[in-house]
This record gives C-alpha cells, sequence and structure tokens, in this order.
C-alpha cells in the first residue's frame, strides 16, 4: 500500500480524537470534524484517481456537499449553545438541560 | 252481469272527478266541499249495485285493462280484483267517508282551506280503493304508499304545531319499516314465482313461504301498528278529528290486516306464521288496552282502542279465520268513526277541550252524542246483537274453541274485558257527574251537518252488523255447538270489566289523589316504549359517535400513537436509564475508548 494511504488513516484518526476528546470548546470539535473530512476526500480522491476509476469521480464532490451540510448543522448548534450561554464551554452541555 | 264491470268502474271515475276538477274555478268556490260530499255519496250508491250483483250471483270478477310493460317474461297490467273482500269493503268505506266528509263540513267549517282538505280526503279515498281493488302486487303498493303519504299530509294538516309535524314524520318512519316488509315479499314473488298477479301466486302453490309471508307480517306490523311498530297511531291523534275517524280507525289502519286477507291461501298453510301473527296480535291488544286506561285525552283513547281491534283483527288471522276478520273490520268501521264523530262533537263543543278530565255533565246537555257514544261504545264491547257482537263474539268462539296455545287465549280475554273497562272510564268521566269546564261555553249540537251522519252512522252500528252477516255468502263454517261455558266467555268478561270499571269510579271518586305507583307509570307512559326507543337509541347512538370523532380520531389516533408516544417512552427511558450527568463530554470520551478496545481486540474487522 502506498505511503499516502498510511498517512492520510492517522490524521484521521487524529481528527477523531481530537473530535472525541476536547477541554472546554465546542468550536473544536467543530473544526476536526472538518480534518476528519479533509483527510476522508484526499484519501478518496487519491484511490479514484490511481486504479483509474473514472465513474467514481462524482463521488468525493458529493462527499464535500455533504460535509458543507454538517458543517452548517454544526454551526447552528453552536450559535444556539451560544444564545443560550453567551460562551460554547462543554460543561453547559448537559443532556439534562441543554 | 255487464252492470257489475261497468258500475264497478263508474264508481272509480265518480271518485276520481273532484280531484281532476280541481285544476278548474270549482275548487276555489266554498261549494267545492259540498261537491265533493256529494260525488262520494253518489259513489256509494253505484257501488251497492256491484256488491248486491255479487252477493246474488257469487261471481268474482277480475278487469284487467291495460297492459303496462313486460319485463322479459313478467307482465304487468292495470287489474282490478272484485271478488268478496273488495266488493263488500267498498261500500261500507264509501258510506263511513260519506258520513265523515259532512261531518267535517260541519267540523272544519272554519278552516280557510277546506277545499285543500277535502282534495286530500278524496285522494286518500282513491288510493285506499286502488289498494283494496289490486289484483297484482305493483297495484297494491301504489294504493299502500298512496295511503302513507296522505295520512302524513293529513296528520300534519296544522302545519304550525311542531307536534303535529313531529308526529306525521313517525307516520312515515313507521310506515317506512314495515314497507321494508312488503319489498321483500314482492322480491321473493317475483324471483321465485315470476309473477306479482295474486291468481298465479296462489295457483303455483309455493310450499315454502315462510320468508314472504314474514315479510307481509312485518308490513302489517307497520301499517297497522301492531307491537313493535305501534307509537305512531296515538301520535297521529295531533291531526283533525275527520282524518282520526277516517284514516286512523277505519280505513287505512286496516289495509296491513286486510293484505294479510287477502294472501289467506298462503297462510293457511303455514302454521309458523299462523303462530307469529296470533302471538304477535295477543300482545298488541292487551299492551294497547292497558295503555288506553290511564290516558286523559279522549281522542287518545279511542285510537288506543283501535289499536286494540287491530291486534283482535291480527289474533283472528293468526287462528286461520280471515273471513272473521274481514268482517270485524267492516263492522268495527261503522262504531270506530261514530265513536270519533261523537268525540269531535263534544270536542268542537266545549270549545277545543280534549282531556276528559275537564268535562262532564254532558249527558243532559249533549243528548244526541251521548247516545251515539253509549251506543258505539256498547257495540265496540260486543253487547248482544248490536254490530260488535255479530264479529267480535264470533270471534271469541273461534278462539275459544280452536286448537291454539292458551297464553294468547288468556291475553285476548283480559284485553275483552280491558275494553269494557275503558269504554266506561270515557262514559263516566265526559257524560256523567258534574260539569267540569268553564261555564262560559256555548255547548250547541243542533246542526244538521253534525246531526244527520251520526245518525246515519247510529243506524249502521245497531243494524249494520246484523245485515251484512246475513247477506254474504258463507266462506267458512262456524263452530256450531260449544260447552255453555264457552259460549258465555265473552259477555261474561264483558259485565266483569263493566262492573269493575263502575264500581272503582263510584267508590273513589271522592278519596285523595296519590301520586302515582309503578303500574299507573308503566300505562301511562305507554310501557316507557316511546321514552326507549325514541330518545335512548338516538341518544346512544350519538353519544358514540361523538366519542368516536373526538376521542378516538382526534386525541388517540392523530395525536397520541406516534408523536407523542415516541417522545413519552424515550423520554422514560432515559431519565430510568441514566444514573449520571448529562455531559456530553463523557458520552464522546466513552465513544472514543469503545472504538479504541474494539480495535484492539477484534483484530478480524
Amino acid at each position: 500500500m502506498a505511503l499516502i494511504y498510511m498517512n492520510m488513516t492517522l490524521a484521521f484518526t487524529v481528527s477523531l480524537l481530537g473530535l472525541l476528546m476536547y477541554r472546554s470548546h465546542l468550536m473544536s470539535s467543530l473544526l476536526c470534524l472538518e480534518g476528519m473530512m479533509l483527510s476522508l476526500f484526499v484519501t478518496m480522491a487519491i484511490t479514484i484517481l490511481n486504479s483509474h476509476l473514472i465513474l467514481a469521480s462524482m463521488i468525493p464532490i458529493i462527499m464535500l456537499v455533504f460535509a458543507a451540510c454538517e458543517a452548517a448543522l454544526g454551526l447552528s448548534l453552536l450559535v444556539m449553545v451560544s444564545n443560550t450561554y453567551g460562551v460554547d464551554h462543554v460543561q453547559n452541555l448537559n443532556l439534562l438541560q441543554c | 252481469m255487464n252492470l257489475f264491470t261497468s258500475s264497478m268502474l263508474l264508481t272509480l271515475l265518480i271518485l276520481m272527478m273532484p280531484v281532476m276538477m280541481s285544476n278548474l274555478n270549482i275548487y276555489t268556490k266554498s261549494s267545492y266541499p259540498n261537491y265533493v260530499k256529494t260525488m262520494v255519496s253518489y259513489a256509494f250508491m253505484t257501488s251497492l249495485i256491484p256488491t248486491i250483483i255479487f252477493i246474488q250471483s257469487g261471481q268474482d270478477m277480475v278487469i284487467s285493462n291495460w297492459h303496462w310493460m313486460t319485463i322479459q317474461t313478467m307482465k304487468l297490467t292495470l287489474s282490478f280484483k272484485l271478488d268478496y273482500f273488495s266488493m263488500i269493503f267498498m261500500p261500507v268505506a264509501l258510506f263511513v267517508t260519506w258520513s265523515i266528509m259532512e261531518f267535517s263540513l260541519w267540523y272544519m267549517h272554519s278552516d280557510p282551506n277546506i277545499n285543500r282538505f277535502f282534495k286530500y280526503l278524496l285522494m286518500f279515498l282513491i288510493t285506499m280503493m286502488i289498494l283494496v281493488t289490486a289484483n297484482n302486487l305493483f297495484q297494491l303498493f301504489i294504493g299502500w304508499e298512496g295511503v302513507g303519504i296522505m295520512s302524513f299530509m293529513l296528520i300534519g294538516w296544522w302545519f304550525g304545531r311542531a307536534d303535529a309535524n313531529t308526529a306525521a314524520l313517525q307516520a312515515i318512519l313507521y310506515n317506512r319499516i314495515g314497507d321494508v316488509g312488503l319489498l321483500m315479499a314482492m322480491a321473493w314473488f317475483l324471483f321465485n314465482l315470476n309473477t306479482w298477479e295474486l291468481q298465479q301466486i296462489f295457483s303455483l302453490n309455493p310450499t315454502n313461504t315462510n320468508l314472504p309471508l314474514a315479510g307481509l307480517l312485518l308490513a302489517a306490523t307497520g301499517k297497522s301498528a301492531q307491537f313493535g311498530l305501534h307509537p305512531w297511531l296515538p301520535s297521529a291523534m295531533e291531526g283533525p278529528t275527520p282524518v282520526s275517524a277516517l284514516l286512523h280507525s277505519s280505513t287505512m289502519v286496516v289495509a296491513g290486516i286486510f293484505l294479510l286477507i287477502r294472501f289467506y291461501p298462503l297462510t293457511e298453510n303455514n302454521k309458523t306464521i299462523q303462530t307469529m301473527m296470533l302471538c304477535l296480535g295477543a300482545i298488541t291488544t292487551l299492551f294497547t288496552a292497558i295503555c288506553a286506561l290511564t290516558q286523559n285525552d279522549i281522542k287518545k283513547i279511542v285510537a288506543f282502542s283501535t289499536s286494540s281491534q287491530l291486534g283482535l283483527m291480527m289474533v283472528t288471522v293468526g287462528i286461520n279465520q280471515p273471513h272473521l276478520a274481514f268482517l270485524h273490520i267492516c263492522t268495527h268501521a261503522f262504531f270506530k268513526a261514530m265513536l270519533f264523530m261523537c268525540s269531535g262533537s263534544i270536542i268542537h263543543s266545549l270549545g277545543d277541550e280534549q282531556d276528559i278530565r275537564k268535562m262532564g255533565g254532558l249527558y243532559k246537555t249533549l243528548p244526541f252524542t251521548t247516545t251515539a257514544l253509549i251506543t258505539g261504545s256498547l257495540a265496540l264491547t260486543g253487547t248482544p246483537f248490536l254490530t260488535g257482537f255479530y264479529s267480535k263474539d264470533l270471534i271469541i268462539e273461534s278462539i275459544n274453541t280452536s286448537y291454539t296455545n292458551a297464553w294468547a287465549l288468556m291475553l285476548t280475554l283480559i284485553a275483552t274485558s280491558l275494553t269494557a273497562v275503558y269504554s266506561t272510564r270515557i262514559i263516566y268521566f265526559a257524560l256523567m257527574g258534574q260539569p267540569r269546564f268553564p261555564t262560559l261555553i256555548l255547548i250547541n249540537e243542533n246542526n244538521p251537518l253534525l246531526m244527520n251522519p251520526i245518525k246515519r252512522l247510529l243506524m249502521g252500528s245497531i243494524f249494520a252488523g246484523f245485515l251484512i252477516s246475513n247477506n254474504i255468502t258463507p266462506m267458512t263454517v262456524p263452530q256450531m255447538t260449544m260447552p255453555t261455558h264457552l259460549k258465555m266467555t265473552a259477555i261474561m268478561i264483558t259485565l266483569l270489566g263493566f262492573t269493575v270499571a263502575l264500581e272503582l269510579s263510584l267508590a273513589t271518586q271522592n278519596l285523595k289523589f296519590k301520586s302515582p305507583s309503578n303500574s299507573t307509570k308503566f300505562s301511562t307512559l305507554l310501557g316507557y316504549f316511546p321514552t326507549t326507543m325514541h330518545r335512548l337509541q338516538p341518544f346512544l347512538n350519538l353519544l358514540a359517535s361523538q366519542k368516536v370523532a373526538s376521542m378516538i380520531l382526534d386525541l388517540t389516533w392523530l395525536e397520541n400513537i406516534l408523536p407523542k408516544s415516541i417522545s413519552a417512552f424515550q423520554m422514560s427511558t432515559s431519565t430510568m436509564i441514566s444514573t449520571q450527568k448529562g455531559q456530553i463530554k463523557l458520552y464522546f470520551l466513552s465513544f472514543l475508548i469503545t472504538l479504541a478496545l474494539t480495535l484492539l481486540t477484534l483484530k478480524y474487522i
């Protein structure tokens, strides 16, 4: 397997760690989400270009669209939390009361 | 022979003339009612000719005029059956109608729409004649529906009164339920015998006739107010007294019994239907006699009396004596119409007072009406050698000596004695004692328009039984010999009824009035039948449908099944499961730990 795959897998794992373990701000979680998206995009594009699978060329673009949607969704959630508390500290996010 | 056919058709034509004339100028004149009455009297006299020819020669006749259409193999024509039943009923009905029309010239004198009233009465009479002379079921159905419609329009004559409209609608609804039975019988005859003509039905003599005869029994229950479909008859007293006298005592309500009598060749072979008719008639006659005991409206007492006599006719058909029932129809018409006309005379003279508790002392002030009322009541109870005796006593004797169930016999005998009781009640309250009406009433019965019809029907009430039963051709053999105690049953229980009623009335007339007991309430409220059937059933239906619409549809199905149940379920389970705080950071951490453990331990993913 080429080295790039291992690189991207590592990047994905690091971003996943960053998504699930964050200290105080929700915003950092969202940024890591973008990082995951980026690594997946590169992996997909390299695979498709390497194996000359032209028909699958639309998949990265569709993935970009979906990532944009989920980023918008995450940002709207951030805005809602911010509306309630003023800052986005994660200790405020409680299932018992949002 | 020629005179039979032509005078019969002439009678029907004479009856139709005033209805056809109603489009012309004569309808607007005030001489129209007198014209109608005169035409009916001419029709009566013309109809005597075929009757006398029939009595003398004993020949039936069928007039089949006009071929209307043929539906595949069934031929529909306009045919009149002039046999025993129609030939004797026609003069009786025309005589009674003539008297009633003359009476209503006096009774409805101040009504501005008297021309329309007479036209309606005449249209009713024409449809009744169609019903009686019909040879096929289709023509009979036309007459059947026609009398139903005219009954509706005449009961609701004073349509400004809400009670009258309700009563007219009630009559139509109850009759409609009976019509379903008639339609079922017609359909059965159509499918199985391929005909609606009576001759073909009787000559084919089908064996399994339970279904059509049950349909005809239902039709008779609806039209003749047997128990179960009976409340419309007392309510029909909302109409004017001539309407009550004509429709709801002599002619329309006997149409159901007449239908069953017409089909006697089929009923005499079917024991099941005979038993059903017997039991239904026995229940009807006793129940309505009980209800008549505590009514306070004179017209309602007479209406329940009619209903009781109709039950007696049904009992007679049930013991396989259709000709006796027919004789009772003819004799009953005379004295019942006269009873209604006497009630009308009393009501009008007292200033439209119908409550017998406010009458009294009319024995001296209305002597002629008193005579007629007492004679009519005696004829009704079957006093020997008056009119009612010739039919009613024969019926009681037949039922005593026939192989029938003792329960129906007992009910009929009790109802016969109750007939005497409520007749005594009318006489006692309306005629005897001191007057209980206001003193500023002008009591006047000197109008010949009032007295002549009552006089004619009085002569009929006394002599008609004798004349009819001695002149008709005997179709069955009456029971000639029986033990003395059976022969004297009718007269004994009638005398018992009279005596008990008179004793009770005289003994209790000065006692304090107590609040009614349960049996009195049962009788006054007509056996709770209207209360449960008219009020309870629709209320339960409406309540059930309201519950279905609001609770089941709106609350449960649209709101609670998916949306609220899912949210309630999730909330309840999450509060049940989570024992910790809801911090999301910890949940992310646990997700990560799970993922790492999976990757480390399971290498074969």
